[in-house]
């Protein structure tokens, strides 16, 4: 089979292909119209009629997509029904950048071998109970084990997708996860099944430590 | 398709003076229905004509993609229809037809002519509602139960929904709940003999969902002809199939 | 998958119809079901204001995809990740094969991506020597079934519980009374070894966000996020019309289309990708191309009607409320891209030709447009493209000279008012061997009854 005469790296400027797709984009577009880019979108979003409590809508949409949230005052409080809750699993794998208090005292495994998989959460979602994940914290770590435990702090909670996005945008690391549930399918038969290649329960540690107001999002 | 505007300012008789368009499903084999609808019309204090001069409002050539075809039917009609106050039409496609798509085929000075006709164009019970202001007529169905088929030309081209029913209703019928009573029937003009196959199964989507009724009714004589067409080849009990117009003047000169 | 046969699709919409009636009956349930989760999650938002909204971003995109493409370009190569580009399929196939061939891929995993069935992936690297996996699983189903999709979002809707219990029996030994829990675990174990020893993965993209040089991709399973994770190299094929300009834009888009497709308020994962595995992460791809796919969309941009088909997001919403399509299902289209978006990209995509008579396998009924999140003129695009059809010759004679006749005749009262007469006294039920088309009608309807006059006459005699 012959390759392009060049290492397997991109075209670069010099592909002819590249030069023709774009020239006859243009020629496609001619003079056609040109549509303007309709701004920000400020249409009222589903959480306006669920109400202001960002926690409490985060925790009701994770719930209805199948996750679970349990909620600690303090980091202290986590600590000890982490210890209580890990018990149960043989192994655990933890992802990097969750804090020592947060890690469970527990064998640890690869995470393809272990049976809960800690991670901490950068950010997460109130109006579709999104859990942002980000990659420098592990992938296999967040995919891997049958359980995952996600700590996310009160004060990270976005209200909307688009404040979250904003707030990603300066900094993004090679991947970023929104993990909103547990997995699931209904590929067999249209019948809901969980657990099918990601974990089949998700856990949001939710860590309040202040009633404070989340730091205001970027105006549109 | 784009629902046009159905909003109109209602008129008393015997101010009223309508041009029937029969169309020509209507007039080879709705005849009948045709007929019940002047007689209906009538008894409403409209006056009503029929110039001579029409044929077919174009719209099996259009959806088959005959646009020059269709083009010389509509302008065709925009002549015949030219001097009426009112254009009624015993079919919801075809009144679509008229009221959504002449606009858009019709280029230049027919452009406005079409745009004019559209504003005095109506189905048979989108005009007795919003035009006339009818809720009631006689009480001829009592204990009959009906089940109501929405044409798709009615309902998405013309935002056709309550008024038909609540004519039925207004007769004493009862309009028994239909799971797929919005779903197209699988006449679609040509379609239902280019693709005899597929338009027979929506038929026949139709007919397994149809609850236990004395009769089924439409504002559109190709669902009927499919529907009823579909009906006499299946098993089991057949309700009876009447075009809405004949229910209603059934109702009203009981 | 072979060759596009959407010439075969009244042969095969009879053939399954008569065949396997289970087909229809699984296909209605299950799109009934995504349409009633749609209808019921757009209830909870002003659909109207987010329609509009992503009809006019896309529209923007579109007319401006020049400058995205480049933008886009530009931002990936940035963040490190290989950049072609792909004039054809075959292009698209030459470039994944060189990436294979460079990496020394056995087997490779696939997240589900329709532009992979469109442009004949699992073939071209299976002839290759390269064992390709199929994660997602629907996909999964019928790729051990040797089928191709069904539907856009739900490959495998047109088969049924046990269709899955006697094909896992056979081919991962699960027991003949296994539960829906039980095969999808068996799928899960064998797919995990699958995940775990792939050299490349390789996915599609539901949007690519110019600014940040983001490949976006939402799913449900997770197979998506481990595909473009765990092997080495990670391949995302991206047809040029997946642009967004902004990370925020994504917002709208990600739920919008979640919500038009499964009624969900947005995908169980989404994957947001940037680029391969930087200094200090614990793990990700070493290397990440992206192949930007023309493969005839831009001979479908330079339409001046039919290119607004290309603001699709893929949500299968059209498919869902299709009566033409829930009575099959997507295998009679004879290729990638079923219902009534499949029927409007046809011709673009594959040529006019090539894609006859799937613009005209529609009743005309609108359900479609009134669920497209982006508004695409779906049942106006049809008949376009109708009018296309005849204008190139490829009606039927027989049909063109019926209809110019028509219209002759339409434009003459007195002739159109004696035919009308006459045509009442053809005998339906006999007429087929003369006039085929009444055949086709009496072949599973009665014919309608004559009435006894035209109107005409009647109102000429005086209506009481």
């Amino acid at each position: 089979m012959s390759a392009p005469g060049r290492a397997p790296g991109g075209d670069g400027p010099a592909s002819g292909r590249r030069a023709r797709i774009l020239a006859r984009v243009r020629a496609a577009l001619g003079g056609r119209e040109r549509v303007t880019h309709p701004g920000d979108f400020t249409g009222p979003r589903p959480l306006d009629a669920r109400g202001s409590d960002r926690l409490r809508s985060f925790e009701e949409a994770l719930v209805a997509a199948g996750g679970e949230v349990v909620r600690f005052a303090s980091v202290e409080e986590a600590r000890r029904w982490l210890a209580d809750f890990a018990a149960a699993f043989e192994t655990i794998s933890v992802g990097a950048t969750v804090s020592a208090p947060l890690r469970p005292d527990r064998p640890v495994a690869t995470p393809g071998a272990a049976a809960l998989g800690v991670s901490v959460a950068r950010a997460a979602v109130a109006e579709t109970g999104s859990l942002v994940l980000d990659a420098r914290d592990g992938r296999r770590t967040q995919l891997l084990p049958p359980t995952h435990l996600v700590w996310i702090r009160g004060s990270d909670v976005h209200v909307t997708l688009r404040d979250a996005l904003l707030d990603l945008r300066g900094g993004l690391p090679s991947a970023v996860g929104l993990h909103s549930g547990p997995s699931k399918s209904a590929d067999i038969g249209q019948i809901l099944v969980r657990g099918v290649h990601g974990p089949g329960r998700l856990i949001a540690g939710l860590i309040v430590e202040d009633d404070g107001p989340r730091a205001a999002p970027s105006t549109p | 398709m784009r629902p046009s505007s159905a909003c109109c300012p209602k008129h008393r008789a015997p101010d009223v003076r309508v041009a029937l368009f029969a169309t020509c499903l209507g007039d080879a084999f709705f005849a009948d229905a045709c007929a019940d609808t002047v007689r209906l019309l009538r008894r409403l204090g409209v006056d009503v004509d029929f110039p001579e001069g029409q044929t077919c409002c174009g719209q099996p050539a259009f959806n088959a993609g005959h646009a020059s075809a269709a083009r010389r039917m509509a302008r065709h009609t925009l002549d015949v229809f030219a001097g009426a106050d009112w254009v009624v039409l015993p079919s919801g496609s075809c009144a679509g037809m008229l009221r959504a798509v002449f606009p858009e085929l019709l280029a230049g000075e027919d452009h406005e002519r079409a745009l004019d006709l559209a504003e005095r164009t109506f189905e048979l019970a989108q005009f007795l509602v919003q035009v006339m202001g009818v809720d009631r007529l006689g009480a001829g169905l009592a204990g009959t139960r009906v089940a109501y088929h929405h044409g798709c030309h009615a309902l998405r081209e013309l935002g056709v929904h309550d008024e038909p029913l609540a004519l039925l209703r207004g007769t004493g019928a009862e309009v028994v709940a239909w799971e797929a009573d919005r779903e197209c029937c699988g006449f679609g003009g040509l379609f239902s003999v280019k693709l005899p196959e597929v338009s027979c199964a929506m038929a026949d989507r139709k007919l397994d969902t149809l609850p236990e009724v004395d009769l089924v009714t439409s504002a559109d004589g190709g669902c009927l002809m499919q529907l009823s067409g579909r009906a006499g080849r299946r098993r089991g009990r057949v309700p009876a199939f009447r075009h809405l117009a004949s229910v209603l003047w059934e109702a009203t000169s009981a | 998958m072979s060759a596009p046969r959407p010439g075969g699709y009244r042969a095969a919409a009879r053939e399954v119809l008569r065949d396997r009636p289970e087909v229809r009956t699984s296909v209605m349930a299950a799109t009934h079901t995504f349409d009633e989760h749609r209808r019921a999650s757009w209830e909870e938002i002003d659909a109207d204001a987010w329609r509009d909204w992503m009809r006019d971003v896309k529209s923007h995109v579109l007319t401006h995809l020049d400058v995205y493409l480049e933008t886009a370009e530009a931002r990936l190569e940035a963040n490190g990740v290989r950049v072609h580009w792909a004039e054809t399929a075959g292009d698209a196939l030459a470039a994944l094969g060189a990436v294979a061939e460079a990496h020394g891929v056995r087997r490779a995993v696939k997240a589900k991506s329709m532009l992979s069935e469109e442009l004949g992936v699992n073939a071209f690297l299976e002839e290759r020597g390269v064992l390709v996996r199929e994660t997602d699983l629907g996909e999964y189903i019928i790729q051990l079934l040797g089928e191709p999709p069904s539907h856009i979002v739900g490959p495998a809707i047109h088969r049924s519980v046990d269709d899955c219990r006697r094909l896992f029996g056979e081919k991962l030994g699960t027991a003949p009374d296994a539960s829906p829990e039980d095969l999808a675990a068996a799928a899960r174990a064998a797919l995990r070894e699958d995940f775990l020893s792939a050299d490349l993965g390789i996915s599609g993209a539901n949007f690519l966000v110019a600014e940040t040089g983001t490949v976006a991709l939402i799913e449900n399973e997770g197979n998506i996020r481990l595909s473009t994770s765990m092997p080495r190299v990670h391949v995302a094929l991206v047809g040029i019309e997946k642009l967004i300009p902004r990370l925020e834009d994504l917002s709208a888009f990600l739920q919008l289309t979640a919500r038009a497709a499964t009624g969900q308020a947005i995908g169980t994962y989404v994957s947001l990708i940037q680029g391969p595995r930087r200094q200090g992460e614990p793990d990700g791809p070493e290397e990440v191309h992206v192949i930007l796919v023309d493969n005839g969309r831009t001979r479908l941009l330079a339409d001046e009607r039919a290119w607004e088909a290309l603001r699709c997001v893929r949500c299968g919403a059209c498919l869902n409320t299709c009566p033409v399509y829930r009575q099959t299902g997507g295998h009679p289209y004879g290729w990638a891209y079923s219902g009534p978006i499949g029927a409007v990209l046809a011709p673009g995509l594959l040529g006019l030709e090539e894609a006859m008579p799937l613009p005209f396998a529609s009743s005309l009924c609108g359900a479609c447009a009134e669920v497209c999140p982006v508004r695409i003129p779906l049942p106006e695009l049809l008949v376009y493209w109708r009018e296309r059809a005849v204008e190139a010759g490829l009606a039927p004679v027989s049909e063109r000279l019926g209809m110019n006749a028509y219209a002759a005749a339409a434009t003459r009262p007195r002739l159109f008012g004696a035919a009308a007469t006459l045509l009442r006294h053809v005998p339906w039920e006999l007429g087929g061997r003369a006039l085929p088309v009444l055949g086709s009608w009496t072949a599973q309807r009665t014919a309608p009854p004559a009435a006894p006059r035209t109107f005409r006459s009647l109102w000429r005699e005086g209506i009481e």
